[in-house]
Order: structure tokens, then C-alpha cells, then sequence
């Protein structure tokens, strides 16, 4: 039997929207994967719960703006403990400006403001 | 007895009515369309007395500014005073936010509405680390009680009212402290003093959360402190918003928005009556803050519904008899939620009609969001634009002339009738499960509010709901015709600020501030009472939140 692909939701620093995390943490899980979900976090947990758990995806959301500063973050931080194969995706409020920014720096994909479900279940599910 | 119809004119229209559907045919019955509100309530295809045939008009609607105040909180409403156009303002450092308080003041806003950064909302200082990449974010930066006197410098208080958005009891009980204190220190007595504080423990513990929050017991008993405190000293303002907003926000339903918010205050004055408080002393000043989404009749119905309940939660439970204390008085934000990134100035139409929805519902004071919110903190162009969509509908619609336009619509009060007994249902099975504290407790509210949001979704993917530029109607590569709002540096200022005080301020007084709030939450004392006088010798909010966690201890909600 295959194993069932595990993800790691977490919130970054303070952000407060829990919805759209939790939205798709559920739709995750009802599409037969494992989900761990941290709540809020700085990169440096994350990662660290990330390997500890072995996943194999990295699930960020916030809405608060920070997404500059700290996603990018958490992909520095496992390529700095030799980690390549989790992927690191992100939802929440991000501006279409920042999204190359954020591909650049190793994020896997972006779901903005309006992104489906079933996209971002199509493109979790795809990582093994 | 005022009955509107007698049961032998019910019954004929009752007849015409069963005829009319027949010869409607297809029409008049539900096709592959599913018509239903929002909440889930099934609408008719059309509506007659016999929908209200129970209605009776003096016990069940009655005239605005009287019982049970269905009609509206003021016998004429918008005639003699219209909704405050209250527009949401805050980021980076306080001297920013001060620029736009009095940018939106100059231009016709009628109050203050301010929102603060992520790190203040949950009791952090700027210069924390967990608070590196949040600063400024969301709202402006307080650290201490001089940034409080930078926010509101210039701007009279004993004139203008201002909101504070403090959500969290955490943030609460130091921000509003500061700004009683900072009032005091201009000589403004703290009886001159008008405006509102959200502080709700729901959103602590519930809608918006943070590395380590309150336990629910500690974060309500916080709200209770500064309810306790405003009744006291600050007459005139409103300690607690129950904020229904961000309940719906974070994806609960219209009839679930208003059982929340009145659970959330059936529990204050239950508190409030514990510590020995008149009820009519506190009643009048609990304030409501509500969402307005999409189904305009919903919306209306639901703003009706809230006012016809509280009347009667306050009457038959509490005993109150000042009328002010029956009376649902709220604010409503349009909906965040359903403001699109896609197509963006679309968005102006949608806040348009979410904020007549709440001007038809009888709301006190309304904000429109800004258009580009879906992506952004508003950029200036789009806080002004908002504030002219509210002058627009204040102005120049005339929806302002009469009272209640649409009480006596069939429709429209079979709906309230409906989303009343939902709400009735819903702080039954509340009361069954020990009141909100506990219910919070448990994760309840945290699994209703996460089955209603997963619903919202999953009606969106399926296209269930349409929501034009997402599902429907969108367009490829599209170029966003919006200038997006930067964030000015903030972390760097604050810190900067917060190294200089903390060389400044004097060491004793401040160990003796810390050890004031200490004894009082040994002593279970009332800590704004403390934390007004502590908040004088400069002693940061952080450094408050640090105590208050070290004796409450830290919980994690139960939200997955």
C-alpha cells in the first residue's frame, strides 16, 4: 500500500486568519492525506516539526503581509539542513506582485484569494 | 391584541395563494435551482399575510426607539441622526496612523476607528522576536503609553469618538488603559471620554489566534475588568463590541453571528451581575459589531431579528428597565470575506450593497471596506473611495428619509421571524451546553464556525454560490488597475522608540507597576484599575502580557 502524503499546516508569526487554513487542512484530509496542523509558527519550528513528522508537504498561510519576510524563510531553513524533497506551498492574502518574488525563492506554488480547493488538492496530492 | 389580518382573510389569501402556485406551475416551486438563503433558510417564491399570519404588530414590531425595538433603537433614526461613517484606519508606526486618523477626519469621517498591528492585538511588544516580520502590519504599533499620545496627538477626545479595535482582552486591558491614561495626562476627565473597545474574548480564543493565548476563563474574565471599569469611571463609552463581524469572517452564519454575540453578552451580565452591578448600569453601553455579507434580505433580516431578541433576553432574563439596555445598538463592517482579489474594483459594488443592506437594517455606524483589501491594507484612494460610497448612500439615496423602509414586507418579516427562531435554537442548546465560556471551552464554537466555513467553500468550488471574477464571469491575464499599499517601516521605528524609553523610564517605578498587576491577579482584583496607573511609569504592554501569561497560564484552541 502506498503511504498516505503528510502535510504540515501552519500560520505564520502572528497572523490571526485560521479560515483558510483550516478550510483546506480539512479538504486535505477529506481527499485521504494526512494532515498535522501547527497553528502559529516562526520558520524555525515549522521546519523543525516538518522533519520530525517526515512530510512531504509544507503548508503556509497568512494574510497579515509577512509573507516576504518569513516564507521564504522556511525554505532557507531546510535547504540549510540539506532538506529538497518537502515542498513548501502558501495561501492567504498574497499580492500578484510578490508571487514571483516568492517562486524565486523556492516556494512551490501560490494560492492567492479566490484559489479552488481542488487545485490546491490537485497540486498537494501530485507531491510524491 | 393587533393582529393584522383576521383568520378569514389569511384563509381566502391562503387559497388564491395554493391556486396562484398551481398556475405558476414550474415556476412556483423550487426548479434546479436551490433558493435559499445564506444561512440556509428556503425562501418562497413569493410572500402574503399568510407568511406573517402570527405577526402581531405592537407585540412583534412595534414603533422604533420602543419595545422590542424591532423598527430601530431611535424613534426616528436617520432623520434625526445618521450612521457615523466610521471607517477602519491603521498601520505601521503610530505617526502614520495619526496622519491617516486626521486625513479621514478632514475629509468628513464622523469617528475614529482604529486597528492595531498583529503584535499589539495579541500583547506583544514590537521588538519581540516572534513580532519581526508582523510590526506595523494590520493596524498601528503600540508599545507603550507614549505611542498612545504620538497616535492621538491633535486629535480632540473629548470631541471625537473613537473606536478602539482592541480585539483581544490581552490587547484590551494595557491599549485601552493607555488611552484613558494618555486622556487623563491632557486633562480630559474620563467621564468626557465617548467611544467603544471591542474587547471580546471570543476573538481571542476563537476567530483570530496567536502563538499562545489566554485560556478562556482568563480572557473573559479580562473583558469582565474593563466592562467593570468603563460602568465605574468612563460613563459614556462602550467597553465591550461583541464582534459578530469576525465570528462571520471566520466563516459562521448569519443566525450563528447574532447567537454568538448574544451568548458572548448574556455572559458579561451574568458576570457583570455576579460582581454586584445593576443591570441597567452596564446594559446600555454593551455594544454589537456586525457583518454585512451578500444576502441583502438575510442581512436586514438578520439586523432585525438580533434587535428583537436582545429585547427580549434583557427584558425576561435580566429584568432590565432602562430602555436603553433592551436596545441592540451596532456597528456593521462590510464583509472581508467576500471581497474578491480577482477584478478588484467589483468590490466597490458588493460594499455598496452589504452597506445598504446594513442602512435599511438600522445600523448606528457603518464602515466600508476598501476595495483592494482582498489584497492589501487600503491604499489611500481606497479608504477615500469607501468613505465617499458611504457619503454616497447617506446623501444622495434618500434611503435615510423614512424609518425601517421594508417593516411590513412580507418577506422581510417572515425572514426576521425565521433567523429569530434559529437564534432562539441556537442559545438554547448554549444554555444546554453551560453558556459560551464553556462552550469555548470544548471547541465547539471553534467546530461550528469550522463546518459553516468548509460549507461556504465547498459551495463556492462547486458553484453553488456564484461569486463573479472566481467561479463565474473571470478573466484571463488580467491586470490589476490598483496601486498596491506598502507598509511603512515600522520595527525599525518602534525599536528604536522602545530602546530610548526603556533608558528613560525609572527601573523602581516600573518593577513597582509590574508588581501592582502581579498582586492584583493574585488578589483576583479588577486589573484595569491597575493597569491605568501602571501604564504611567512607561512599562510596555509585552512586558504586562508576560505577567498575565506567567498567572493564567496559555491554551491552545482547538481548531483542526
Amino acid at each position: 500500500m502506498k503511504k498516505a502524503i503528510r502535510v504540515v499546516m501552519a500560520r505564520l508569526g502572528m497572523d490571526a486568519h485560521w479560515r483558510g487554513s483550516v478550510v483546506v487542512a480539512r479538504a486535505i484530509r477529506d481527499a485521504g492525506m494526512e494532515v498535522i496542523y501547527l497553528g502559529n509558527q516562526m520558520p524555525e519550528a515549522i521546519v523543525e516539526t516538518a522533519i520530525q513528522e517526515d512530510v512531504n508537504v509544507i503548508g503556509l498561510s497568512t494574510l497579515s503581509g509577512n509573507h516576504l519576510e518569513l516564507a521564504p524563510e522556511v525554505v532557507r531553513l531546510l535547504r540549510e539542513k540539506g532538506v529538497r524533497d518537502i515542498l513548501v506551498i502558501l495561501g492567504g492574502t498574497i499580492p500578484p506582485d510578490d508571487i514571483p518574488k516568492l517562486k524565486a525563492a523556492g516556494i512551490a506554488e501560490v494560492f492567492g484569494t479566490g484559489a479552488s480547493l481542488e487545485k490546491i488538492v490537485r497540486f498537494v496530492s501530485g507531491s510524491n | 391584541m393587533s393582529k393584522l389580518f383576521n383568520e378569514d382573510v389569511i384563509e381566502e389569501i391562503t387559497r388564491n395563494g395554493d391556486q396562484w402556485q398551481q398556475n405558476a406551475g414550474h415556476a412556483g416551486k423550487a426548479n434546479d435551482r436551490e433558493f435559499r438563503t445564506l444561512s440556509g433558510i428556503p425562501v418562497e417564491p413569493v410572500y402574503t399575510p399568510e407568511h406573517t399570519a402570527d405577526m402581531d404588530y405592537l407585540r412583534d414590531l412595534g414603533f422604533p426607539g420602543e419595545p422590542p425595538f424591532v423598527r430601530g433603537v431611535h424613534p426616528t433614526m436617520y432623520r434625526e441622526r445618521t450612521w457615523t461613517m466610521r471607517q477602519l484606519a491603521g498601520y505601521g508606526p503610530p505617526e502614520e496612523t495619526n496622519k491617516r486618523y486626521k486625513l479621514l477626519l478632514s475629509e468628513g469621517a464622523t469617528g475614529i476607528n482604529g486597528i492595531f498591528d498583529y503584535p499589539t492585538l495579541r500583547g506583544y511588544d514590537s521588538t519581540d522576536p516572534l513580532a519581526r516580520a508582523d510590526c506595523g502590519r494590520g493596524g498601528v504599533a503600540i508599545d507603550t503609553l507614549e505611542d498612545m499620545r504620538i497616535l492621538f496627538d491633535g486629535i480632540p477626545l473629548e470631541e471625537v469618538s473613537s473606536s478602539l479595535v482592541t480585539c483581544q482582552p490581552i490587547c484590551n486591558i494595557t491599549v485601552q488603559s493607555m488611552y484613558f491614561a494618555n486622556a487623563r495626562n491632557r486633562g480630559v476627565p474620563l467621564d468626557k471620554l465617548t467611544g467603544t473597545s471591542q474587547n471580546d474574548f471570543l476573538m481571542e480564543t476563537c476567530m483570530a489566534t496567536a502563538p499562545g493565548v489566554l485560556p478562556p476563563k482568563a480572557s473573559f474574565k479580562l473583558s469582565c475588568d474593563a466592562i467593570e471599569y468603563c460602568t465605574k469611571h468612563v460613563p459614556r463609552w462602550n467597553p465591550i463590541s461583541f464582534a459578530g463581524y469576525n465570528y462571520r469572517e471566520s466563516g459562521c452564519t448569519a443566525d450563528q453571528e447574532v447567537a454568538f454575540v448574544i451568548a458572548n453578552a448574556i455572559a458579561c451580565s451574568e458576570e457583570m451581575v455576579r460582581r454586584g452591578l445593576d443591570v441597567d448600569s452596564f446594559a446600555p453601553r454593551l455594544s454589537f459589531f456586525m457583518n454585512g455579507q451578500s444576502d441583502f434580505f438575510e442581512e436586514i433580516a438578520k439586523y432585525r431579528a438580533a434587535r428583537r431578541v436582545w429585547y427580549r433576553v434583557m427584558k425576561e432574563r435580566f429584568k432590565a428597565k432602562d430602555p436603553r439596555s433592551l436596545a441592540f445598538r451596532f456597528h456593521v463592517q462590510t464583509a472581508g470575506v467576500a471581497l474578491t482579489a480577482q477584478q478588484p474594483l467589483n468590490n466597490i459594488a458588493r460594499s455598496a450593497y452589504h452597506a445598504l443592506s446594513a442602512a435599511l437594517g438600522g445600523a448606528q455606524s457603518v464602515h466600508i471596506d476598501g476595495y483592494d483589501e482582498a489584497l492589501c491594507i487600503p491604499t489611500e484612494l481606497s479608504s477615500i473611495t469607501a468613505l465617499r460610497c458611504n457619503q454616497i448612500l447617506q446623501l444622495e439615496t434618500r434611503v435615510t428619509n423614512t424609518v425601517d423602509p421594508l417593516g411590513g414586507s412580507y418577506f422581510v418579516e417572515a425572514l426576521t421571524g425565521k433567523l429569530e427562531e434559529k437564534i432562539l435554537m441556537l442559545l438554547e442548546e448554549m444554555d444546554g451546553l453551560g453558556g459560551i465560556v464553556k462552550a469555548t471551552e470544548t471547541g465547539w464554537i471553534h467546530g461550528k464556525i469550522a463546518d459553516a466555513a468548509y460549507e461556504y467553500q465547498n459551495d463556492i468550488e462547486t458553484g453553488k454560490m456564484p461569486v463573479v471574477g472566481v467561479n463565474c464571469y473571470r478573466m484571463d491575464n488580467e491586470v490589476l488597475p490598483i496601486e498596491l499599499f506598502e507598509v511603512p517601516e515600522t520595527a525599525k521605528v518602534q525599536e528604536k522608540r522602545l530602546k530610548r524609553i526603556k533608558k528613560e523610564r525609572s527601573d523602581s517605578e516600573v518593577q513597582r507597576a509590574l508588581d501592582a498587576i502581579s498582586r492584583c491577579c493574585d488578589e483576583d482584583g479588577n486589573l484595569m484599575e491597575v493597569i491605568v496607573e501602571s501604564v504611567q511609569s512607561l512599562v510596555t504592554e509585552g512586558e504586562i502580557t508576560e505577567i498575565l501569561k506567567d498567572k493564567y497560564g496559555v491554551w491552545n484552541p482547538p481548531l483542526f
